[in-house]
């Protein structure tokens, strides 16, 4: 068993992100899609984290954007998570399907 | 702030002016603010406190003892200054004889040590009177230019094109200062209580009838003293002028205050019409003003007096011995110039087709005499030698004077004069003696250098017509107004006859006691008119002397003053102006009629005052109504009358009074007479006992002749004069004639002297009827012509854009629709992507995606492997 390359790295990278994407589109639940939704985001947090490990020059940079990645993710599940609470007082449910208000 | 009057006593005069015209500006300003706060007089503030300061409901007493106040403090200036250029004037002829009286001196002595001596004093003399008379024109004149019409340098100060204000003091204009303040003075007195009726918050007009009865209107008190300000303010401007520029401003506002005035009832249909009449009958005279004055303004440049007349005019030639042609035009002839000549040699010729114009500064000596010769430049400036056309002289003098017989109510412009009647009584009195009708007499004596001898003689004949034609009107009428205005007219005529045949002073004397006695008689008849409640018909009068004694007593003054009783002031006018004629008809026996129709008059004049005097105040009263409640007017309008009265007798008079040839106030007038009579109408140098002629046409001259000629022509008009009285007497008075059995010996005569000659039928055929068929058919042809041609153009208009319309509506709206629709269109059919649905979006965001990493994977590949 050789070290791990940056492939590996790639393909869990790319695995979370699948992963991610599908959850966020198949499930009803506004909870699963939030889950989704930090699944895509922990994706691309594995690739910088991989860059920054095997290119030299972008060390530094890779672990930051991981940081900032993280910090947003919880930002955004905060919001989301506020819209999802907002969206059951209006609708007694949390099914991303009933929430179709932006139907054109 | 105040003049200095003891450095220029002329600015009293200027003073005199504009108090006048600073009560009109405070009546006027008042009023406009009251008009303002009207609208607020209920409010409880302010504004009604102040609508009550400027006047409140109640029309007030107030505008009339501002307007009495300015014009007696008026009165006291114009006397002030009178008397001061009295005695100013007296000082400078004092040392002009003395000087003369040494001239003679020099070339009588022989010893020719005494003879330096005395020349050498005569050059003293002659330094003081320089210097006197630049005093003497400092005191008495000025002006200041009021527009300049082109920037002029000092080189350009030729041209004429400034027009100026300003004033000078002569004999006649002193003395017409304190004529027409005195009785201006006097009527705004006779007005407080004549008017008084308009003092109340609602006036009953009983001539004016409505639906409702008699119209109601608010009582206009103080607006007839603003006018009466306004009058006075431009009658004295007129005499104060110094140019013709601002007589004819003046002019225009006397003619405006006129309109303004004898529409003052203006609710009647006659007062307004009178008005119009008046007015419009002036225009017609002031368009031959305008003439005159466009032909001085070209051919001279200038409207000073002084200047137009020292132009046209020959100087002297020495001041010791005049020249042949002094103070005459210069008639010249002389071929016309040739093109590329810039000057042109003429000769003095009597008949001349020519006047010469003379340089403005000409000195003595420039005179000149028959067979002279004078070179004119082309372009002449004002210091040169010019020429003008003679005709044109004369049509400027004749367009002068066709201004002066629409003021002066001469033939054939009379007809305004009698309609004029309309107005309140004191106005009549105003227009009648001391302002409008004076005018036109004053500005003929005012231009006469400027008239030719033609321009004479149709002046005296206007005068004579108008004087005979006039008479014979008064004789039939029996509105008593009416009479006064015919008599008006008839020695108006008085005047311009005898300022055309040369009796200038005559004239202007006659117009300086008409004033007086015009003043009394239209005062008098106001005061019967109001004691009388407004009844104005002498048919219904008759027997008021008891009931009104002062009235009766006055008037009669005036009618003998009028007629030419011996020592009434009108005696020495009249004989004057009858002496002159006489002696003009003497020399020019073809124009005997400008004699005889004056004469004839003197009578008719008599008979009809008489008639007037004896219808109204003698004999047994005729309609008891008007007679039992005719009262005297209260002393506010009776001592007006009185002191007219005294006027009336003794303006004239002089020492001895009874020499007709002695009057003081002629004295006066004599001094300022143009030397262009003297030179036109014969020279007398020395008016003593033994006077010494120069002929410079015949042996003999109309002045020469007149003087010879004055008793004569004294005792035959007193004979006229005596027939008059006796045959009104014998009809009015002792009714040994039935007065209605002589009309019914010559009805056509009656009828025809009692429709004034048919001057106004005449007038409505020829003139009036034309104008209006001549309208009517302008009418028709902007009813139908013009009127259809718009109509067209704007029918064609509202179809073109009727088209225009449905294009725009069709084709341009149709475009920018289908724009909106297609677009409309294509939004309809995007919104179905838009699902809301938050998977399919994620599955949208996906398949994107992987399809973009495709095509980029491809090009990548395509990268790579090229």
């Amino acid at each position: 068993m050789s070290e791990p390359g940056l492939n590996h790295f790639l393909i869990l990278g790319a695995l979370l992100f699948t992963c991610g994407v599908v959850c966020m589109a198949t499930k009803r639940n506004a909870i699963g899609v939030l889950m989704g939704v930090e699944l895509v985001l922990n994706g691309a947090t594995v690739n910088f984290v991989g860059f920054a490990r095997f290119n030299p020059t972008f060390e530094i940079e890779g672990q930051i954007f991981a940081l900032f990645v993280i910090v947003l993710a919880a930002a955004e599940a905060a919001v989301a998570l506020a819209i999802v609470l907002n969206f059951y007082n209006n609708h007694l449910t949390v099914d991303v399907d009933t929430a179709e208000d932006l139907k054109g | 702030m105040f003049p200095d009057f003891t450095e220029r006593p002329g600015l009293l005069f200027v003073v005199a002016t504009l108090l006048p015209l600073a009560s009109f500006l405070v009546v006027f300003l008042s009023f406009g603010l009251w008009a303002l706060f009207r609208p607020y007089r209920d409010e409880r503030d302010g504004r009604a406190e102040l609508y009550n300061i400027f006047g409140g409901d109640h029309p007030g007493r107030l505008p009339a003892f501002i307007a009495l106040g300015a014009i007696v403090l008026a009165f006291l200036c114009s006397a002030a200054g009178a008397i001061s250029f009295f005695v100013d004037q007296g000082n400078y002829h004092h040392l002009t004889e003395e000087v003369e009286e040494l001239a003679k001196k020099p070339a009588r002595e022989r010893d020719p040590e005494k003879r330096a001596e005395l020349l050498k004093e005569l050059e003293e003399k002659k330094e003081a009177l320089t210097k006197t008379e630049i005093e003497f024109n400092r005191h008495w004149s000025g002006s200041f230019d009021w527009i300049r019409l082109r920037p002029t340098t000092a080189a350009d100060m030729d041209s004429g094109t400034v027009l100026a204000v300003g004033f000078r003091i002569d004999n006649l204009n002193a003395v017409m200062f304190v004529m027409v303040t005195f009785v201006a003075s006097l009527i705004h007195l006779f007005s407080i209580g004549y008017m008084s009726e308009e003092l109340h918050p609602t006036v009953e007009d009983h001539h004016v009838h409505t639906e409702e009865g008699h119209l109601h209107r608010r009582g206009r008190f103080g607006r007839f003293f603003l006018f009466l300000s306004l009058f006075c303010f431009s009658m004295l401007n007129l005499i104060l002028a110094d140019n013709l520029f601002q007589v004819f401003l003046s002019w225009e506002l006397v003619g405006i205050c006129s309109f303004l005035l004898i529409g003052f009832y203006y609710e009647r249909q006659s007062a307004s019409d009178a008005a119009n009449k008046a007015f419009i009958t002036n225009r017609v005279g002031d368009a031959g003003f305008i003439l005159g004055l466009l032909i001085i303004w070209t051919s001279l440049g200038t409207f000073n007096f002084e200047e137009i007349f020292r132009r046209i005019r020959s100087p002297e030639h020495r001041a010791d011995e005049p020249a042949q042609l002094a103070h005459q035009f210069v008639r010249a002839s002389g071929e016309a110039s040739s093109p590329g000549e810039t000057t042109r040699t003429l000769t003095v010729d009597p008949t001349g087709s020519e006047i010469i114009l003379f340089p403005r500064e000409a000195e003595h000596g420039e005179g000149l005499s028959p067979g002279d010769t004078v070179k004119v430049a082309a372009n002449p400036k004002a210091r040169q030698f010019g020429t003008l056309p003679y005709w044109m002289l004369v049509a400027a003098g004749l367009g002068v004077f066709l201004g002066c017989v629409g003021k002066s109510a001469q033939f054939p412009l009379q007809v305004w004069l009698p309609d004029a009647m309309e107005g309140p009584t004191p106005v009549s009195a105003l227009i009648h003696a001391a302002t409008m009708v004076a005018a036109g007499v004053y500005l003929v004596g005012r231009c006469y250098p400027l008239f030719a001898p033609e321009a004479l003689l149709v002046i005296a004949y206007t005068g004579g017509i108008t004087l005979f034609v006039a008479a014979t009107i008064a004789v039939v009428m029996t509105d008593i107004k009416k009479v006064l205005a015919y008599s008006t007219v008839s020695q108006l005529g008085y005047m311009m006859l005898a300022l055309g045949v040369g009796g200038w002073t005559a004239g202007l004397l006659h117009l300086l006691t008409h004033a007086f006695f015009k003043a009394l008689l239209f005062l008098g008849s106001g005061s019967v008119i109001y004691g009388c409640h407004h009844e104005q018909d002498m048919t219904k009068m008759g027997g008021l002397y008891p009931k009104m004694k002062i009235t009766a007593l006055t008037m009669l003054v005036g009618v003998l003053a009028i007629a030419g009783i011996p020592l009434f002031s009108g005696w020495y006018s009249k004989d004057s102006i009858l002496a002159q004629a006489l002696g003009f008809t003497l020399i020019h026996k073809e124009h005997l009629l400008l004699f005889v129709l004056p004469l004839v008059t003197a009578g008719l004049t008599t008979f009809y005052m008489f008639r007037m005097w004896y219808l109204t105040f003698a004999g047994t009263p005729r309609d008891h109504h008007v007679y039992d409640h005719a009262t005297e007017s209260p002393w506010l309008m009776t001592a007006p009358l009185v002191a007219l009265a005294v006027c009336s007798v003794a303006v004239a008079w002089g020492w001895p009074i009874w020499d007709a040839k002695a009057s003081w106030l002629e004295h006066q007038l004599h001094h300022a007479q143009p030397h262009s009579v003297v030179a036109d109408f014969g020279h007398v140098f020395d008016e003593g006992e033994n006077f010494e002629w120069v002929q410079f046409r015949d042996h003999v001259n109309e002045r020469l002749k007149a003087h010879e000629y004055h008793e004569v022509a004294g005792s035959m008009a007193l004979g006229v004069v005596l027939l008059g009285i006796v045959l009104a007497s014998a009809l009015y008075l002792y009714r040994w004639l039935d007065p209605d059995e002589a009309l019914q010996q010559a009805p056509g005569l009656h009828r025809f002297l009692a429709h004034k000659w048919y001057f106004d039928e005449l007038y409505s055929v020829v003139l009036v009827r034309p104008a209006l068929a001549v309208a009517h058919a302008f009418k028709w042809f902007d009813l139908t012509v013009i009127d259809g041609i718009i109509h067209g153009v704007a029918r064609s208009t509202v179809q073109i854009s009727r088209w225009d319309g449905r294009f725009d509506n069709l084709v341009v709206d149709g475009m920018v629709n289908l724009v909106a629709r297609v677009t409309y269109r294509i939004g309809a059919s995007m919104r179905g992507v838009q699902t809301g649905s938050l998977r399919s979006y994620v599955l949208f965001l996906v398949l994107a995606a992987v399809g973009l990493f495709v095509i980029l994977s491809y090009f990548v590949t395509i990268v790579f492997a090229g």
